[in-house]
């Protein structure tokens, strides 16, 4: 029962996130939140060294990257204490995260 | 015993790349043979063709969605350097307006001019980045560039300013030639960039 209620979620997660066959096309998302992924919504995560990242949480999919200044250098803004996340990082997308 | 161990797991691995150099045989479309610089190079992948993403200071990260995953990771060039849209510097101050030459005190109305300057600016934080003409020795001017900095971040903080961090670049990275005593002029500078 739990097996087959664990499967229909997974199920309707795939469906949900559009991904059921082999995805050619990787610069757009598809599905209920389906965009192309020049439209997404960042934030900003502060790494346990006090380092600014770019933090997307787009509906199933997630994602991360650092926030570098015009030298190549790490930005350190000190906007938040380490380990937080600010900023409209879950406007992107429609689909909540499960848990 | 562990050498023996490590022959059946090299083993494995040759069975392994074997195998999988017998698919790529098999579908020519995901082990392809390329031409690169002249060099035939045998590689088993699968298409992963990025798009861009423009983050808020307008700089560049390659992004990608295969259906169940994220990828994301900044754009840079093989300098190590981001490729951005717009420049994230938000002020350049004239090192000649700020100080005397060979000096990293600042003058009366250097001070005035960069207090009235973090007021207004309202970011989040700065990073003062100092840097010089390439006269005098690259290693004295790695000192003074940075000396420079910490004198301006001095300012910033005592207007209340938060300093993300403070460097000194020296001749390193002139934004004008140094043939002209304009280009020097030009060079001679401490670059604000406001973190917002």
């Amino acid at each position: 029962m739990t097996l087959l209620k664990g499967a229909a979620l997974i199920a309707i997660a795939a469906g949900l996130a559009g991904c059921v066959d082999n995805k050619d096309d990787k610069t757009v998302d598809r599905g209920i939140d389906s965009k192309h992924l020049s439209e997404l919504k960042a934030g900003v995560w502060i790494d346990p060294t006090g380092c600014d990242h770019w933090i997307i949480d787009d509906g199933a999919e997630g994602y991360l990257s650092q926030r570098l200044d015009k030298y190549g250098k790490p930005v350190c803004s000190g906007a938040a204490p380490p380990n937080t996340a600010i900023g409209p990082y879950k406007s992107g997308s429609v689909i909540g995260d499960p848990i | 015993m562990v050498t023996g161990i490590s022959k059946v797991f090299r083993g494995g691995l040759a069975m392994v790349a074997a195998t999988l150099i017998a698919l790529g045989a098999t579908f020519g479309s995901t082990g392809a043979a390329e031409a690169q610089q002249g060099v035939q190079r045998e590689y088993i992948g699968e298409s992963y063709i990025p798009t861009i993403w423009v983050d808020p200071d307008g700089c560049e990260h390659w992004v990608m969605d295969d259906g169940w995953e994220g990828y994301m990771t900044p754009h840079v060039t093989r300098q190590g350097i981001p490729v951005c849209r717009r420049g994230n510097a938000c002020a350049v101050m004239n090192s000649d307006q700020l100080f005397p030459t060979n000096s990293y005190q600042i003058s009366a109305n250097g001070r005035a001019m960069l207090q009235q300057f973090f007021q207004s600016a309202r970011a989040t934080s700065y990073i003062i980045a100092g840097h010089t003409d390439s006269r005098a020795s690259d290693d004295y001017n790695m000192r003074l560039s940075v000396n420079r900095a910490n004198a301006v971040a001095a300012v910033a903080q005592a207007s209340g300013a938060r300093i993300a961090d403070v460097r000194g670049y020296g001749e390193r990275m002139p934004r004008a030639s140094n043939g002209s005593a304009m280009g020097m002029a030009q060079n001679r500078r401490v670059e604000i960039i406001c973190i917002r």
